[in-house]
């Protein structure tokens, strides 16, 4: 065995499942290294290993090996397979290698060589005489040459901090950076000025962005930088909205959401407490709570919090695993180990939950022993209150409700209770399983009962805090290994026990308990070579958009490397002088200079070709603003964001809009709003280490057109400083600095004046329109000679019709029926002087083909139609009647040349003074016979009065939209 | 002033297929540089630029008609003779157990006729679709895992049997793979009349593939655009002042550009940006059924199903990679009472529809490149399914249970054989025998026809590669032509 010294791994892969095998094991090995009589050896190779080659090797040796059972060395056939052991140390001759090759196990083990035939007898005697012996094997015969390459993978290794030079000055992160620089030849971009960095702090560390005045008050600070910088960074550390900035980035790695997921049968999906846990969060951070009793407590609060003390609010914690995924058991358990051992420690070991991980040395008896801390614990019954308890008239009104709706539940449960207690007398007693007992039908309709009461309660949103939290079970069951991960196919009983790959091999097994507070603090430990190396890489990444190891939840051998691994191991050694403090950290990161850099540098080009993706830091990443920032910030420069701290989640999405951060959002896991996902917002079902960056057209339609984004711009145009400007260019100033917190320049003020301009010259007639669309409705005459229409446009919309008044049909008015409607529905005055009419108004010069039919429901009623093309300036480009024996007419004009603003109407008349049976269809459409592929139906645009924006709205909203807004230099 | 912005037909044209927006032209033309060199990999600036498959592909683009609830195999696609002999009695053989008590033979109520020149046995169910007998790939030999709709439904669409797997749907691993030929539409569209299949939005779901990538699910129930697709619509901004609106954004952002170094992303947004406008026209255009001439309408038919098949094909046309169309909200084919009312009134909703489809493609040349499936997550039994106390209702009859041991898909265009049968049943319909086709198969045997090795198509997520078909799957090279 080689010896490489390693505190907390040692070397050899044992894999021991019980003590006693253990001594065994000891015994065994004792005897391998002072080495096995010649003629025991000589006996397994004459006897054992040509038996072995010949039928085993094939599929049980090398990396591939079925099951992960090796037989090709000692030490292999010790280990066993993936889910087992296939030698019992006690027992020789009952080990599961020797029931396999005699087809003796029965369903439990499997017949060796697989669909092969059975091994001659000799063989089998040879093979157990061989166990007997203790398996003697030649040393030199490979498998016990020492480490698993994997053990010594870098992020497995104590974290070892180098010393900065002891004349470097500065701040120790741009020593790191600075030398990876210097030997690329690289230099680092000037600093960013303060304009920038002013508003870099802000949507960093607050999610916020500064307002105008704050920005101002920044960059007019007389004081040098090295005050100004930190007074700055300590403010936005102290703001409460720092915790919610924060606590966002960790909900990610929590997949924070309010819904379980998928439940069949309309059950109720909300977790009524769910944000009693995001709450805890937000504090935590702004307390800046040590990151190792921030560990502990979402693991293992329910062991280290007294309940009647007033720290019992802690408990709130546990939400990172109980807000999981519904689901079978062995889903719930997976989910909750994959959140916690990709949170915490980077290690993607669901891969160990069918077959020994592929890259890291994480066996599947591991995954189990793990499994077995989590399989358990249990949720209470009834989740402890930790917030004030409720009292008063209201809450007591609530509690009355309450009570009626379980009074259902309970008259109609307790009844069959009963029945069933008389038919299974010894389950009396236990509510549990004589639930089981009812009949199927009756399970439903308790559970249609019970999801009327569950909705109310989460609908009332009145009962007080309450945390959900696991508690361990008294006496803890036994975790067998589940082979293939199939809860019915057991293998080895596992010890409950933290990964030895980080805790080393002789890491002890657990024993209070479920083991959860023990798997806590192993995780918590300061000699952990992964937690602190993880965070300190999750808070980089979102300071610098990118990790010094990306891909920052799996740190597996796999992965990529750090960047830079001796800043990552010296702020991860750093981090845990300094307390754990996450405060601390980001005071660091934002005090050096590698932070403060410009996002532009001069050389950018010529640094494309070196190392175009950045990775040593040689200017700032300029990054989008997430879906958070987004949102928040588009509410903050209106002056109206709520800036109340936690409370119940809000739907966002919805009008009327909530003015709250997007932190509070209703996440639904089952049915997330597609609007989130649209701007990279993490996927509620898994733990999200970082989010990708995508730009798609979903996007830029959402700041075109989102009612959202329309009501925003609005707001700021009703800012007060805009609205009481002197001019258009004070105006424009006042906007542009409400929203991108500056002041114009020049040449923004051009930019916008002439779009003000234009709004109102170009587009002045435009909106003066009935819709907002190129079509209108009215009715009115049309000059036989000229073609020019007396057009009267509808005053009147029903939510549905437009129409001449509220009143519907105008008695004894001749406009009585007239109307336009969806589906090109209409209807035709009495006379020729009430023609119905669409118009259609040519949005610039273009050549048109005109086609759309017409029809009329009341075959051989009536007069029928009279139906005209009527073009302004063209007179009339195409008559027809619709007789009123025809049900459809084709309307068609070939080609047509229009200028900008020239009107196209559709007329129809009642023919000889009489509109019985007149209702129709005209579904007019309009094609573009020049280049382009656009057209314009009626029908499809078909729509109500128009709410236009004004241009100082249109304005604002343009400015929501720039990359100047979403992104952060 | 609000001059046409309008430009010659060619040059839109190339825009609308390279995945470059005006802003990108624009902007390279204003800086006088070339960005060859950041937008390199086109991923880096528009995650649904099309992209060339692994290798030569039979088919561009699918459409997957999904008749959610589980369509009887015995009464559509898979005759069983034997079926009638038996009818009334109990099957011989060993007991298949689906959800729920199954009783006797229950023989299909639809007479089946040999159909067009391959002699496809097609039920009087689908008349009009049997019409494209010649075209049809009919799989009669398809097998899932659990006779449950939510597994069933997840593994038809995400190829993982539980719903709380992580694995992202079929359209959005296609759609990964492919990209869009049409930056103007999304690249993979859910089509559902009237709300949401079971297991809901997860059916369409991206998953750990961006969000670029999930379906975007359109209620065919309405027929307004703006109710369609969200924020499709300005309804504040006559459009000609909004391309003013939009040009002042991009001449800020030209600004905002040239004052910093080169940046493809934000390149990537006034690209996207630009796209968005476009996506205005061309998804209000996409959707507009009125352009279609009455045959074509009529051809259809002009009801729901025909609307949605329409609207399917209009999609693909205009460069869609992926559409799915549901056959409603809930679970519509799940005929556990009344089989012959109730599969009846489900086929004669929609065979026009899919016959109407079927044609249309054809005869515009589309079937050659574009594969349509057919077929629901699971079958259904043979036999009756019996009255089961607070499952069903006591009176239940005459209605067939859940089976996933065996059922009946058929595909067309994209590559595979017409007029072909793959695969066969037991002599009773009721477990794949005969070249069983496993779901996963289908998935292999989809992206392959796609031009993908379904064991390459990867992304790496959580310390390993996933792919559509997990573990398993293998290519049916029979069904290709």
């Amino acid at each position: 065995m080689s010896s490489r010294p390693h505190p907390t791994a040692p070397r050899l892969r044992t894999r021991l499942a019980t003590p006693v095998f253990a001594a065994l094991f000891v015994a065994l090995a004792s005897a391998q290294t002072t080495g096995f009589p010649p003629e025991q050896l000589e006996f397994f190779e004459k006897n054992v290993r040509p038996v072995l080659a010949d039928h085993c090797f094939e599929c049980h040796s090398g990396a591939k090996a079925k099951a992960g059972l090796r037989l090709d060395s000692r030490q292999n056939v010790l280990k066993g397979s993936e889910f087992r052991l296939v030698v019992d140390p006690q027992k020789p001759e009952a080990s599961v290698l020797l029931l396999a090759v005699k087809h003796a196990g029965g369903d439990k083990v499997p017949a060796m060589p697989h669909e092969k035939p059975k091994l001659p007898d000799p063989a089998v005697a040879a093979l157990e005489q061989w166990l007997k012996m203790g398996a003697p094997w030649p040393e030199d015969a490979g498998g016990l040459s020492g480490d698993d390459p994997a053990r010594s993978h870098w992020a497995y290794q104590p974290v070892k901090a180098e010393a900065v030079p002891a004349d470097f000055r500065g701040n120790p992160i741009d020593w790191f950076v600075g030398e990876k620089l210097r030997e690329a030849g690289l230099e680092s971009a000037p600093a960013a000025d303060r304009e920038t960095l002013v508003r870099r702090a802000h949507l960093d560390l607050t999610g916020l962005p500064p307002t105008a005045d704050e920005a101002r008050a920044f960059v007019t600070d007389p004081r040098p930088d090295a005050e100004a910088w930190p007074a700055l960074v300590d403010k936005l550390l102290a703001s409460p909205h720092y915790g919610e900035r924060w606590a966002r980035h960790w909900m990610d790695v929590a997949r924070y959401s309010d819904t379980r997921g998928y439940e069949a049968g309309g059950r109720e999906r909300r977790f009524v407490y769910s944000y009693v846990y995001r709450d805890w969060l937000v504090r935590s951070f702004n307390e800046d709570m040590p990151f190792d009793q921030f560990t502990v407590y979402q693991l293992a609060a329910d062991r280290v919090v007294d309940r009647d003390g007033p720290d019992k609010r802690h408990l709130g914690a546990m939400g990172f695993l109980t807000l999981s995924k519904n689901g079978p058991t062995e889903e719930v358990i997976d989910d909750r180990l994959d959140t916690t051992f990709r949170g915490f420690q980077a290690l993607t070991i669901g891969c160990a939950r069918c077959h020994d991980h592929k890259s890291d040395p994480i066996p599947t008896k591991e995954y189990y022993g793990l499994y077995g801390v989590l399989g358990n614990s249990f949720e209470p019954e009834e989740a402890p209150v930790v917030g004030e308890p409720k009292s008063g008239p209201e809450y007591e009104a609530y509690l009355k409700k309450l009570a009626e709706k379980q009074k259902v539940v309970d008259d109609f449960l307790n009844p069959k209770l009963a029945e069933a207690a008389e038919k299974f007398p010894e389950l009396a007693n236990r509510q549990a399983q004589l639930l089981g007992k009812l009949e199927r039908a009756d399970r439903r309709k308790l559970q249609d009962l019970e999801k009327v009461v569950d909705k109310f309660v989460a609908d009332a949103g009145m009962e007080p805090d309450r945390a959900l939290i696991l508690e361990d079970r008294e006496r803890p069951a036994p975790q067998a290994v589940y082979i293939r991960g199939n809860p019915g196919r057991r293998g080895d009983i596992v010890p409950r026990r933290f990964l030895t790959v980080v805790a080393g091999e002789d890491t002890p097994d657990f024993k209070e308990g479920s083991g959860r507070l023990e798997m806590a603090r192993a995780i918590a430990d300061a000699k952990n070579p992964l937690t602190a190396r993880v965070i300190v890489n999750r808070v980089w990444m979102h300071l610098f958009g990118e990790g010094i190891v990306r891909g920052v939840s799996d740190f597996g051998v796999a992965a990529q490397k750090p960047s830079h691994p001796e800043l990552l191991d010296w702020l991860a050694s750093w981090f845990v002088e300094n307390g754990w403090s996450i405060k601390k950290l980001n005071r660091l990161i934002l005090a050096s200079e590698t932070w403060r850099q410009s996002s532009s540098h001069p050389r950018a080009d010529s640094y494309a070709g070196v190392d175009g993706d950045n990775r040593l830091l040689w200017r700032q990443n300029r990054r989008r603003m997430d879906f958070e920032q987004m949102r928040d910030s588009m509410i903050a420069v209106t002056g109206q964001l709520d800036r109340t701290l936690g409370g119940r989640c809000v739907e966002i999405l919805q009008p009327p809009y909530s003015n709250r951060r997007t932190v509070y959002a209703f996440i639904d896991r089952q049915n997330l709003d597609p609007t989130f996902r649209n701007f990279d917002f993490s996927n509620p079902q898994q733990h999200t280490g970082q989010r990708p960056v995508t730009s798609i057209p979903m996007q830029g339609l959402f700041s075109l057109n989102s009612p959202f984004v329309q009501d925003k711009a609005k707001k700021l145009a009703d800012l007060p400083p805009v609205r009481g400007a002197a001019d258009d260019r004070a105006r424009a100033a006042a906007l542009h600095r409400a929203v991108l917190t500056r002041d114009a320049g020049p040449r923004d003020l051009e930019l916008a004046e002439a779009f003000v301009r234009d709004f109102r010259a170009g587009g002045g007639p435009l909106l003066k329109r009935q819709t907002v669309t190129e079509w209108e409705y009215g009715y009115g005459s049309v000059d036989e000679t000229t073609g020019e229409a007396a057009f009267t446009a509808y005053s009147h919309w029903t939510g549905d019709r437009w129409q001449v008044g509220a009143a519907f049909p105008l008695k004894d008015d001749p406009r009585s029926y007239l109307s336009a409607g969806p589906n090109g529905s209409s209807h035709p005055g009495y006379t020729d002087k009430e023609c119905s009419i669409y118009r259609w108004t040519a949005p610039r010069d273009l050549t048109i083909r005109v086609s759309g039919p017409v029809e009329r429901a009341a075959v051989g009623k009536g007069t029928g139609l009279g139906l005209r093309v009527a073009v302004s300036g063209q007179g009339i480009v195409l008559k027809t009647t619709l007789p009123a024996t025809e049900k459809q007419k084709a309307v068609t004009v070939d080609k047509l040349t229009v200028k900008a603003g020239d009107t196209v109407d559709f007329v129809a008349d009642p023919l000889e003074n009489n509109n019985s049976f007149d209702s129709y269809n005209w579904r007019p459409e309009i094609a573009d016979l020049g280049g382009s592929r656009d057209r314009w139906s009626q029908t499809a645009q078909f729509s109500g009065p128009a709410d236009f924006m004004n241009e100082w709205e249109a304005y604002a909203q343009a400015l929501l939209g720039t990359n100047d807004f979403l992104f952060v230099d | 002033m609000f001059d046409s912005h309008s430009i010659p037909v060619s040059r839109r044209d190339l825009l609308r297929r390279s995945g470059m927006g005006m802003g990108m032209l624009g902007l390279s033309a204003l800086l006088g540089r070339d960005f060859a060199d950041a937008a390199a990999d086109p991923r880096n600036l528009n995650p649904l630029a099309a992209q060339k498959p692994q290798y030569r592909a039979r088919a561009k683009r699918v459409i997957h008609l999904f008749a959610n609830g589980g369509p009887s195999q015995v009464d559509t696609f898979d005759h069983k003779p034997a079926l009638a002999k038996y009818d009334g009695q109990e099957l011989p053989g060993e007991h298949l157990s689906t959800e729920r008590k199954t009783g006797a033979a229950f023989k299909s109520p639809f007479a089946f006729k040999q159909r067009g020149e391959s002699g496809l046995w097609i039920s009087d169910l689908f008349p009009t679709v049997a019409e494209s007998a010649d075209d049809l790939c009919v799989i009669n030999s398809m097998h899932a895992n659990v006779p449950n709709h939510e597994p069933s439904l997840m593994l038809m669409n995400c190829g993982a049997p539980r719903v709380n797997n992580v694995t992202p749907s079929m359209g959005s691993w296609i759609t990964y793979g492919l990209g869009t030929d049409n930056d103007n539409l999304p690249g993979f569209v859910a089509l559902c009349p009237g709300g949401v299949p079971i297991v809901e939005t997860q059916n369409w779901r991206s998953a750990f593939l961006p969000g670029a990538y999930q379906g975007v699910h359109i209620d065919t129930k309405n027929t307004e655009i703006d109710k369609l697709i969200a924020n499709i619509e300005n309804d504040r901004l006559p459009r000609a002042v909004q391309r003013r609106q939009v040009d002042l954004i991009q001449a800020m952002n030209r600004e905002h550009q040239s004052r910093r170094s080169a940046d493809p992303a934000l390149e990537a947004r006034i690209q996207s940006l630009e796209l968005a406008y476009r996506m205005q026209l061309e998804a209000s255009d996409a959707f507009d059924l009125e352009q279609e001439p009455d045959h074509i309408l009529d051809l259809y038919g002009r009801d729901l199903q025909g609307r949605q098949m329409l609207t399917a094909r209009r999609l693909v046309e205009r460069g869609v990679r992926f559409v799915q169309v549901w056959h409603g909200a809930g679970q519509p084919w799940d005929s556990h009472e009344q089989i012959e009312k109730n599969h009846g009134r489900l086929a004669g909703e929609c065979d026009r529809a899919i016959g109407g489809l079927l044609k249309d493609l054809k005869q515009r040349g589309l079937l050659e490149d574009t594969l349509v499936v057919w077929g629901g997550e699971f079958g259904r039994t043979p036999t009756v399914e019996l009255p089961t106390p607070g499952a069903n209702s006591p009176e239940t009859k005459l209605g067939r249970d859940h089976n996933h041991h065996g059922f009946s898909m058929w595909l067309a265009g994209g590559g595979v054989k017409g007029g072909y049968r793959h695969g066969s049943t037991d002599e009773f319909g009721f477990k794949a025998v005969e070249n069983p086709v496993h779901v996963h198969d289908l998935h292999a045997t989809i992206l392959h026809l796609l031009g993908f090795d379904h064991e390459r198509l990867t992304y790496r997520y959580s310390g390993r590669d996933y792919r559509l078909t997990d573990l398993a799957g293998n290519v049916v090279h029979d069904l290709v032509a």
